[in-house]
């Protein structure tokens, strides 16, 4: 029972971080239907900054989030800015070849300044600490407090969203963005500032991923993917549904203590010998395969 | 006017016939041995230590070495072949196998080696081996731990490591000694105690085969094996594994890592407050420094196989005088890898001195013949046979590995200490594990 309860309890915890992470690829998309193939590249980065942040300054990782947005907003507008406006009025062939042309480019920058070994956090008040609550939960302290800013993140871009002005302009430029220009939303504005957003979300996702994943300029393409499968999952352009399907997505990683659990239950032998933590992340492909071909527009999309 | 030409045509011609029989001349008074290391990419570090052996060897083998008790140190050169110096020719393989290859072609074509020794990945000396057997020139492998290489029959291959199925089948003897009191400063503990296993394997090559021999080992030493899981080396979270590892209960915890995986592995095991009563690593990951200097204080009590460190000195005489040589020219003590390929070349030199001849069918015939005893070697083995019949031929029957603790020092640094082999061990061993 231990390992059933311990692993979705798990499972959630690391979902509401993926959740954070998937936040701005969605927002992106929802926004210009532009794909960002170098998402994972930015959570690299926001790892490295909330990395080296902490290390520079000595200071404990958790608190070097703002400086990780800053990072993230600066690359998001900079980004759009200098490349990405201009990659949207090429064919949809260029926008996708440009965005993982981006990736190979930010990846192989990280690789000039940091070298490929991994680096990680080693010093910090809540690492190396963990709770026992019992039933087999036993929470690292980092884990419980990435997921608890990640909730802290949602809420906020949530808000933005949908109780500000510049939410509404936002949510007016993805539905209409021709008619939007007409009611005099600033629209070009607005898709850097989705850029931001979806940079500033990752960034701090990466900062907080830090505590307790190692981070090595390969590091995105991983986080690249699972993002793919939640904003599938959850449907493209969609706040709340990336939420829920990253919970769904951290539950699924966990598949291989779920089926512990019950070889240890039947006591089975034939379970026993089947290699599922060798196969983790295949039930997150599993699960992106089967809602592109049933529900192509995921779960809560609204987009067509 | 013509004549002047002709002259200086002459001249030309015979100042060129000279200087290029000056190396001709040269070479026959020294042996060269190719050398095909990862001398960059990412085992770029692993290759600087091989290279520094190497040439540490081939140095003290080149000259009369007072205060260095053993049999290369004596001679300058080979002396059965009038002095003839050892020149290793260095080749980078960037962990490729297909440039072994190459690079092996090209120094037995060109640079017309007498023999070759390397390569520190298994998969390299599988492809540079092959070159050698097609082209009749003796191999010495240094430093690859694959089982399969020496389970191809081949006629010019011979290696001094020995390979993991030796380590796991280490661990095992380990363990029964442990329920028959044979270990240092542990009291002989019943069998019950010790007897559940779960196993964390790596899923290349490395890990995978590794996987297998734990599973026959534990079958054949009357140990059961209740989880044995295999993960990706690359995976940046284990904690789905470690939970997986902690629902079977084990008593013995096996891990076959490479070095972030292995860091990974410790750290979600302390915040999973895991406790069993027995960590080891296969070596790789956890023999590095960078777990060492990672993890500090929460390894105490952790047990790697080992291939080299400092304390073997206290059991072996020529390891700690050539280890001093070794930091008097590189400014650290010598590692695994660097312990290897010292041994490497010091074998190509016995079998060179004994053989008295650079033909391969001499070297051949030596090699498949020579015994090395144990004194002679920085390494705790009994000594180097290589076997002619049997499953491998080719392999030194007398290695064996080293199973090493993490014990806090009197300064509070973490080192390790040898706890088996049971006569060679320095210290008691910890245990149980104390937990995190």
């Amino acid at each position: 029972m231990d390992i059933l309860v311990g692993s979705i309890a798990a499972g959630i915890l690391i979902g509401m971080v993926l959740a954070l992470m998937a936040l701005g690829l969605t927002i992106i998309f929802g926004m210009m239907d532009i794909v960002n193939f170098a998402h994972g590249e930015f959570l690299m980065i926001g790892m490295y900054t909330g990395l080296l942040t902490a290390q520079t300054t000595g200071m404990d990782p958790l608190f070097t989030l703002p400086v990780a947005a800053a990072v993230g907003f600066l690359l998001g507008v900079i980004c759009y800015y200098g490349f990405i406006m201009f990659l949207l009025r090429g064919p949809m062939v260029a926008q996708l070849l440009g965005t993982f042309g981006l990736m190979l480019f930010l990846r192989n920058l990280a690789l000039l300044f940091f070298g490929p070994q991994e680096m990680v956090v080693h010093k910090g008040i809540l690492v190396g600490k963990s709770f026992d609550m019992g039933m087999g939960i036993i929470m690292p302290a980092t884990k419980l407090a990435a997921a608890g800013l990640s909730v802290v993140a949602f809420a906020a871009v949530w808000l933005l969203m949908h109780r500000t002005k510049i939410g509404k302009a936002l949510t007016a430029t993805s539905l209409n963005a021709q008619g939007a220009r007409y009611m005099g939303i600033p629209t070009e504005r607005m898709n850097a500032l989705a850029w931001a957003i979806g940079g500033a979300t990752v960034t701090i996702a990466g900062a907080l991923l830090v505590n307790f994943w190692y981070v090595n300029p390969y590091v995105g393409i991983l986080f690249t993917m699972i993002a793919f499968a939640i904003v599938a999952l959850g449907g493209f352009g969609s706040v709340p549904g990336a939420f829920f399907a990253g919970l769904v997505v951290g539950i699924i990683m966990e598949i291989p203590g779920i089926w512990d659990f019950f070889t240890y239950t039947f006591d089975s032998d034939w379970m026993a010998e089947v290699p599922m933590t060798s196969f983790k992340y295949m039930w997150v492909y599993a699960a992106y395969f089967v809602i592109m071909v049933v529900r192509p527009r995921g779960l809560f999309g609204w987009k067509r | 006017m013509k004549r002047t030409i002709l002259f200086f045509f002459l001249f030309c011609l015979g100042a060129f016939l000279s200087l290029s029989a000056a190396p001709a001349m040269a070479a026959s008074d020294t042996i060269k041995i190719g050398a095909i290391y990862p001398l960059t990419g990412v085992a770029a570090s692993a290759g600087k230590e091989l290279r520094a052996g190497a040439e540490l060897a081939a140095e003290i083998a080149n000259k009369v070495v007072e205060g260095l008790d053993i049999t290369i140190a004596k001679n300058a050169g080979i002396k059965s072949l009038n002095g003839a110096k050892i020149e290793l020719i260095f080749k980078d393989h960037e962990g490729n196998p297909t440039l072994g290859a190459d690079l092996a072609k090209k120094l037995i074509t060109d640079d017309k080696v007498v023999g070759m020794i390397g390569c520190w990945h298994s998969s390299v000396t599988k492809t540079v081996s092959a070159v050698c057997e097609r082209y009749g020139i003796p191999m010495i492998n240094d430093s690859s731990s694959s089982p399969t290489l020496t389970k191809r029959g081949f006629k010019w291959f011979w290696r001094t490591f020995p390979h993991d199925k030796w380590f796991v089948k280490d661990f095992f003897t380990f363990l029964t000694g442990m329920t028959e009191g044979k270990v240092k400063g542990v009291k002989a503990i019943p069998k019950s105690d010790i007897i559940n296993i779960a196993s964390a394997c790596e899923k290349t090559e490395f890990g995978a085969s590794n996987d297998d021999l734990i599973k026959n080992f534990a079958e054949e030493y009357g140990f059961k094996l209740k989880k044995s899981l295999l993960y990706g080396a690359k995976a940046p979270d284990v904690s789905s594994e470690v939970r997986s590892l902690k629902a079977a209960k084990p008593d013995v915890m096996i891990f076959v890592s490479y070095t972030s995986d292995a860091i990974l592995f410790i750290k979600t095991l302390k915040a999973q407050k895991a406790n069993p009563k027995i960590i080891w690593g296969q070596d790789a990951g956890f023999e590095t420094p960078e777990f060492r200097e990672t993890l500090g204080g929460d390894i105490e009590g952790v047990l790697t196989r080992a291939v080299f460190l400092p304390k073997i000195a206290m059991v072996k005489k020529a390891a700690g005088q050539v280890n001093k040589l070794y930091n008097e020219k590189m400014g650290h003590n010598m590692s695994g890898a660097s312990a290897r390929s010292f041994v490497g070349v010091q074998t190509w030199v016995h079998v060179l001195e004994q053989a008295g001849s650079t033909k391969p069918a001499d070297i051949q015939k030596t090699a498949n013949s020579i015994h090395i005893p144990g004194e002679e070697l920085v390494l705790p083995w009994a000594g180097i046979k290589f076997a002619t019949t049997g499953e491998e031929p080719g392999q030194n029957e007398l290695g064996s590995g080293l199973i090493a603790q993490y014990q806090k020092g009197p300064d509070g640094t973490v080192e390790m200490e040898i706890v088996y082999p049971f006569d060679v061990a320095t210290k008691d061993m910890i245990y149980p594990f104390k937990g995190f």
